[in-house]
């Protein structure tokens, strides 16, 4: 297991603490968002893509098309819990991991081609399934740049803690 | 003066906003301002191998990814005399079939829709409209998992290459994609009934002309070597810096295009006014009923027509499909010289993307990419001028002249990210 894992900060242990009580026992599903040719907007898909090789049926990225992803776990007759990770300014540090409230994701969020967080997480809603936004700080999304440090260290970080989450609610 | 703004213009792809200065009731000028900065692909690809190239101009943009793909192929094709076998022509139609599907339910579904019943996004929708929110989500789905049968991967596959294909599909994914598409016919169908319902402003209402491809065999299609004017004019896609007569503004990281030094329209409406009476099926039917000369003024009828078009889409899966499971699959065709020139026209969602190459000695000496955005972008400021000029004559206060010129920008489903946020009203 990371290093990370086995020395968790306050903030880690809090972050785990928040989610675990959040998921309850639902089946939970991360899904990964971001463009990974803008460096560290890649963090999201980068956090599934790692927990993918662990748990394939419950992690999944922008590749796989998160739309039809959501319309599924939807239509599931189960209770479900979806995280969804994204890379998001929130004017801290790089690398800095925050949940962010669904209204706050459906105040500010500009809609582009792509189908926004905030109507996956109002279907889910209407469909009776939970779900959150775990947020990262990126420190750059210049087109063509690499991962930051901060950046791979939260993604490290981010692998660890929801592996966990997910393993116990799904074994 | 006064300045109204929209920044950023939302439910489009990419940074941009909208400037409107008015001096009483006069509209000085409308200007569609576009932040994204500029990415400079073209200059990136210069002394790259054709086959590199292919890796990194899809890159412009994750909706249309295979159109950019699509369009640099047949460019570098031309330029290096590659044939492509027919079963590898068939697999780019199915492509290119899947990505209208997936651009076109998304835009009428969730980022027109909202405009036209009321609402200010899908998300609100929801409540009233649920089933039709689900629609959208479906056909998305199956649009994307077409591209990713076909091109290896949802978002920039690297399946498709110069003279063929990697690999092709097996007979029972293409059978599984054929019977997909025709149970998902009505729920296209649905979106046409949708948006032939609303009763359409006039107030934006001016002629302008129409540029699509000119598709082979006197068929409906997404990709042609010659261009359609809608006034009668056929134009050969090598001579597409005629047609498209770039300059730069200060107001826009974007180039602009015009023709004859006139504003023009690429996407679903050019291509439904310049080829519709080739479509077929049920599609035909449906442009039959709604079709007329206000489509020919009015650019909120692109919903109407990338409605359509979604119907005929998917009516031409099944065929596709079974006429790419009637062939072996080829070898992939080879280069018969090194060096050359050749422009790929294609018809990206939201129009005519062309991609010019100059190959010397193996090597890219020019590549030139022309979007359809840039190329809208002139016609949606003359359309909100016209529109804006109006309601104000008519009495219409600001609060109802902003939605109102934001719609008009977003019926063109712009991709400001391809063409390198949006209204701002400032009074004098």
């Amino acid at each position: 297991m990371h290093k990370l894992c086995d020395a968790p900060s306050k903030a880690e242990e809090d972050l785990k603490a928040e989610l675990v009580e959040l998921v309850g026992d639902c089946k939970t599903y991360v899904l990964g968002m971001g463009n990974e040719d803008r460096g560290d907007d890649g963090a999201g898909i980068a956090v599934a893509r790692k927990l993918k090789e662990s748990f394939p049926r419950h992690s999944y990225s922008e590749h796989d098309g998160l739309e039809g992803i959501v319309l599924d776990i939807s239509e599931k007759d189960e209770d479900a819990f979806v995280i969804f990770v994204d890379a998001a300014d929130l004017r801290e540090e790089p690398g800095t991991i925050r949940l962010v409230d669904a209204k706050e994701i459906r105040a500010t969020e500009v809609t582009t081609h792509r189908v926004t967080v905030g109507l996956l997480m109002e279907l889910l809603a209407k469909s009776g399934k939970r779900s959150t936004v775990v947020c990262i700080q990126p420190g750059s999304v210049e087109f063509g740049s690499e991962m930051t440090a901060p950046v791979n260290g939260a993604v490290e970080t981010l692998v660890c803690l929801l592996s966990d989450i997910v393993e116990r609610t799904t074994s | 003066m006064k300045t109204l703004e929209i920044v950023p213009l939302t439910r489009v792809e990419g940074d941009g906003g909208i400037t409107v200065t008015l001096d009483g009731n006069k509209v000085e000028s409308v200007t569609l301002d576009i932040h994204e900065g500029p990415r400079l692909i073209e200059q990136l690809v210069r002394g790259m191998k054709p086959d590199d190239d292919l890796n990194v101009v899809p890159r412009i943009c994750a909706i249309c990814t295979l159109s950019h793909k699509y369009a640099a192929i047949r460019g570098l094709e031309k330029a290096l005399g590659i044939v492509p076998p027919e079963k590898a022509q068939l697999m780019r139609d199915l492509m290119m079939l899947g990505e209208n599907v997936e651009s076109n339910s998304l835009h009428t579904y969730l980022l027109a829709l909202p405009d036209f019943l009321g609402y200010p996004s899908a998300i609100a929708m929801l409540g009233d409209y649920g089933d039709d929110v689900k629609r959208a989500l479906k056909l998305k789905k199956f649009g994307n998992y077409v591209m990713e049968v076909t091109s290896g991967r949802i978002v920039h596959g690297e399946n498709p290459g110069l003279g063929g294909f990697g690999r092709y599909p097996s007979r029972q994914r293409l059978n599984e994609l054929s019977t997909r598409a025709t149970e998902l016919v009505p729920d296209a169908v649905r979106a046409v009934e949708l948006f032939s319902s609303f009763d359409y402003p006039k107030y934006p209402e001016v002629e302008t002309t129409f540029m699509s491809v000119n598709a082979p065999d006197g068929k409906f299609g997404l990709a042609g070597d010659s261009i359609l004017v809608s006034k009668g004019e056929e134009v050969d896609a090598e001579d597409y810096r005629r047609l498209t007569s770039e300059r730069v503004v200060p107001h826009s990281f974007a180039k602009r295009a015009t023709y004859d030094g006139k504003t023009y329209t690429v996407g679903a409406n050019a291509r439904l006014i310049n080829m519709g009476d080739r479509l077929d099926g049920q599609a035909a039917d449906l442009f039959k009923d709604n079709y007329s000369d206000r489509w020919l003024k009015n650019p909120l009828l692109n919903n109407l027509a990338q409605a359509i078009e979604m119907v005929w889409a998917l009516e031409h899966i099944p065929e596709a499909t079974e006429m790419i499971a009637a062939l072996d699959d080829p070898a992939r065709a080879e280069a018969t010289r090194k060096s050359g020139s050749g422009t790929g026209a294609v018809e990206a969602p939201r129009g005519i993307l062309y991609h010019h190459y100059e190959i010397k000695d193996g090597l890219i000496e020019v590549a030139d990419i022309i979007t359809p955005t840039a190329q809208n972008l002139d016609d949606i400021e003359m359309h909100m001028r016209t529109c804006g000029e109006r309601m104000l004559a008519d009495g219409k206060s600001d609060a109802e002249l902003l939605p109102a010129l934001e719609m008009i920008a977003r019926a063109y489903d712009p991709c400001i990210s391809c063409a390198t946020h949006l209204v701002r009203l400032k009074r004098i």
